[in-house]
């Protein structure tokens, strides 16, 4: 695994459009056509995406098959799914902790303001 | 709550039942931030922190497993008590691995905290040489990357 991949694989999914492409990969293999069918873009603009995806290792298109599906692979999305839950991981608990420590601390202060009264 | 807005920009937010003045001080005292920086099972040792522009925090996080973290963060801006940037680096002169802000906003006593980091490649090549599995997780993770894919595409 190296960083180039990964981050073309960030720059991949930065696109609304080629998320879009995956999210309808996600239910099975397509052609070019009908990858293209939902989206108000030409072929050729369909076919840039294609490329992008390509390139950063996210689809595969066969090439025996005559209409040439394009398929979703797992393994960089894995990646990206790791990297994000470990981040996500990491401020979610650390923010869980700051919630109880802020908790703590006002209640230390309301009671010092209680006793000096 | 966390989410990927834009190319290696990661986006989390949390509203904290506290005054903004004393969330901001959770964030630039060193006698807090050891409080709860950092996952579960983590503590943090600060060797000096320093918040202003051009100043650093420098400190060590132990995890649990006994493993000693070195970063070095250094403020690029400190607007009390709104607003935090930092470059996010390990404790040499190597350039940072991320950069981030941090915002703080009052809603109405409470305050809304928005953590923005911009990851560089370095930072995501450390992570994931670490965090590479087996392919047999992929399924499972790709079913919820696609429910994650088709909330951001919406």
């Amino acid at each position: 695994m190296n960083s180039d991949r990964l981050s073309a694989t960030f720059a991949a999914l930065a696109d609304p459009t080629r998320r879009g492409i995956l999210a309808r990969l996600a239910s099975g293999e397509a052609s070019v056509n009908e990858i293209a069918e939902p989206f108000d873009i030409s072929l050729p603009a369909v076919s840039r995406h294609l490329k992008v995806l390509a390139d950063a290792g996210l689809i595969e298109r066969s090439r025996e098959a005559q209409w040439r599906p394009c398929k979703l692979k797992a393994e960089p999305l894995k990646d990206v799914a790791d990297w994000i839950e470990h981040y996500r991981r990491f401020w979610e608990e650390s923010f869980d902790r700051l919630e109880l420590y802020l908790k703590q601390i006002q209640k230390r202060e309301k009671k010092h303001v209680g006793r000096k009264k | 709550m966390s989410a990927v807005k834009s190319d290696r920009e990661i986006v989390t937010t949390r509203v904290f039942d506290a005054p903004r003045d004393l969330v901001f001080e959770a964030f630039t005292d060193a006698k807090h931030i050891g409080q709860w920086w950092g996952p579960n099972g983590f503590t943090t040792t600060t060797y000096e922190m320093d918040v202003r522009p051009g100043g650093a925090w420098r400190y060590v996080m132990h995890g649990p497993d006994g493993t000693d973290y070195s970063n070095k963060m250094v403020y690029s801006e400190v607007v009390r008590p709104e607003r935090l940037a930092y470059a996010h680096g390990t404790d040499d002169d190597g350039p940072p691995l991320f950069h981030a802000t941090v915002t703080f906003e009052d809603r109405g006593g409470k305050t809304l905290v928005t953590l923005r980091s911009i990851f560089p490649t370095a930072a995501i090549r450390d992570r994931t040489e670490k965090e590479v599995g087996a392919i047999e997780g992929a399924r499972q993770t790709l079913a919820r990357l696609a429910q994650y894919l088709a909330q951001e595409s919406k």
